[in-house]
C-alpha cells in the first residue's frame, strides 16, 4: 500500500480483535522503494517467515509487495528496529533471496548473543524463538545516506528492547517506530532488555519531532500508521497520559 | 528400534565377553583397559573440579589410586587443558592453579604466557580487522548506496574476521596441546 512519495505500507492484519486472534503475531512491514542504486529498496522491519498461528507471513509480504510492482528480489538492505523474532525473523530468508545487506542496531547485537545463550531458556518460555541473524553493518545514531539523495536519522530509541532504533524521515516527515509506541499504547517493557523509563524517555524525544506519518510495529486493535501531525500529538498525549502511569 | 536394540545388545554382550574373557586377556589388554578406566576417573575428576570440586577434595579422591595417582593426574590435567577457553580467563585460571598445584609452577607459567600471547594476538588482529576490514565495508556499502555516520560495519560477523579468528584459535589450541606433553614427566 502506497504512503507518501516512496514510502510504502505492508500491514500485518490485527486493526481488530478477530484479526489478531486468527492471524496471530507479526509485524507490520515498511519499503522505501528504489532507495538504492539500481532501483533496489530498503525493507524496514521483514516479519516472521511462518507464525505461530500458521500463516505464512513473508509470503503475504512478498504478494503485497508485488501487489505494489516490487519483488523480493529488488530489496536491498534491511533494517530492523529491534531484535525481536516478529520483527527481524524473515531477514536471513530475504537477504538469501535477494542478497540484500542486513542491518540492526548495535546493542540489539548483544541481546542476540545472549540470546542464543543463557537468556535463550527465558525467551523461549516467553514465545521468543531466536532465528539466527548475521548483520553485515550496526545502525547507531546518526545519518543513513541511501543513494545520492535520500537520508534518514537513526534514533536509539531504547525501552522495548535495550538497543532498538527508529528511523525518521525528514523529508516526508515519516517516523518508523519499531514498537516504541502504537496507537494508544506502548511497546512492552517486559521482556528482558525492556526498561519503562528509558521507553518512556524516548517516547519524548520522538514526540518532539516533526512528523506527518507516525509507522508502529503492529496494528495490535488501532490502526498502524497515524497520520496527521494533530492526530499524533494526540496520541502522544494519550499514551503519556493513560498509559505511562502504569508502565 | 531394532538396530537401537541391537546396538545396546551387542554393547552388553561385549561387556559380559570382556568380564569373561578377563582371566585370559594379555597383559598389554589388562593394561589397555586399566589405562581406559584411569582415564574416565581423570575425566570425570576434571568435570567435577570446573563445577567448583575444591582441589583438597580432588586430592581426597586421587588417595584412591595410590599407584595410579600419576596416571590419573595425568589424565585430568590433560582434560582440564583441554577445557581451557582463552576468552574465558576465569576458568582458565582455575585450571591453571589445578595445573600449578599438580605439575608445578613452570607449567603453569608456560600455559598462562601461551593464553597470554593468544589475548595479545587476538586483541592486535581485532584492531587490525577493524581498520582493513572496516574500510573494505564501509567502501563496499558506499558503492551500494548506503553511508553516513550511522553506518558502523559488522565486523566480528563478517567471513574475514571468522577466518582470523579460526586461525589464531587453532594455532593456539596447537600450542595448548603441546604442553600436555609435560605431564608425561609427572
Amino acid at each position: 500500500m502506497k504512503l507518501v512519495g516512496e514510502f510504502y505500507a505492508y500491514l500485518w492484519p490485527g486493526a481488530t480483535m478477530q484479526e489478531m486472534m486468527r492471524y496471530g503475531n507479526n509485524c507490520n512491514s515498511y519499503l522505501v522503494a528504489n532507495a538504492l542504486p539500481k532501483n533496489r529498496h530498503v525493507l524496514v522491519d521483514p516479519g516472521q517467515v511462518v507464525n505461530e498461528a500458521r500463516q505464512n507471513c513473508l509470503e503475504r509480504l512478498i504478494s503485497e509487495m508485488k501487489r505494489d510492482g516490487f519483488k523480493i528480489e529488488d530489496v536491498g538492505l534491511i533494517i530492523n528496529t529491534h531484535a525481536h523474532p516478529d520483527h527481524y525473523g524473515a531477514s536471513e530468508s530475504i537477504r538469501k533471496m535477494s542478497g540484500a545487506q542486513v542491518a540492526i542496531g548495535k546493542e540489539e547485537n548483544e541481546f542476540l548473543k545472549l540470546a542464543s545463550g543463557e537468556v535463550s531458556k527465558a525467551l523461549k518460555s516467553m514465545g521468543f524463538d531466536m532465528p539466527e541473524l548475521h548483520p553485515d553493518f550496526y545502525l547507531v545514531e546518526g545519518e543513513l545516506r541511501l543513494g545520492q539523495k535520500l537520508a534518514a536519522d537513526i534514533m536509539l530509541t531504547p525501552g522495548h528492547s535495550d538497543g532498538h532504533i527508529s528511523i525518521y524521515w525528514p523529508s516526508e516527515k515519516v517516523f518508523m517506530g519499531g514498537d516504541l509506541i502504537f496507537y494508544g499504547s506502548t511497546g512492552r517493557v517486559d521482556i528482558p532488555g525492556g526498561s519503562a523509563e528509558a521507553l518512556k524517555a524516548s517516547i519524548e524525544r520522538v514526540a518532539k519531532l516533526d512528523i506527518e506519518y507516525l509507522l508502529t510495529g503492529h496494528q495490535y486493535g488501532g490502526p498502524g500508521i497515524i497520520q496527521g501531525k494533530e492526530q499524533i500529538k494526540r496520541n502522544f498525549e494519550i499514551v503519556r497520559r493513560e498509559v505511562f502511569p502504569y508502565l | 528400534m531394532t538396530s537401537e536394540n541391537e546396538k545396546l545388545k551387542s554393547a552388553l554382550e561385549i561387556a559380559l565377553e570382556r568380564a569373561q574373557k578377563l582371566g585370559g586377556m594379555s597383559s598389554e589388554e589388562k593394561q589397555k583397559l586399566k589405562d581406559e578406566k584411569l582415564e574416565s576417573v581423570g575425566l570425570a575428576l576434571s568435570k567435577r573440579y570446573l563445577k567448583g570440586l575444591p582441589i583438597r577434595d580432588v586430592e581426597m579422591e586421587l588417595t584412591k589410586y595410590k599407584a595410579d595417582r600419576k596416571t590419573v593426574v595425568r589424565y585430568l590435567l590433560s582434560y582440564l587443558v583441554d577445557g581451557i577457553d582463552m576468552n574465558e580467563p576465569d576458568t582458565a585460571e582455575r585450571i591453571l592453579e589445578a595445573v600449578q598445584h599438580f605439575s608445578g609452577a613452570p607449567t603453569a607459567e608456560k600455559i598462562r604466557s601461551i593464553i597470554n600471547e593468544y589475548q595479545s594476538a587476538m586483541k592486535q588482529a581485532w584492531q587490525k580487522s577493524q581498520e582493513t576490514l572496516g574500510a573494505a565495508k564501509i567502501k563496499e556499502l558506499k558503492q551500494m548506496g548506503i553511508s553516513g555516520s550511522a553506518v558502523m560495519p559488522a565486523i566480528e560477523t563478517s567471513a574475514e574476521w571468522q577466518r582470523t579468528k579460526q586461525k589464531l584459535n587453532s594455532d593456539y589450541k596447537k600450542r595448548l596441546d603441546e604442553t600436555k606433553l609435560l605431564f608425561q614427566a609427572l
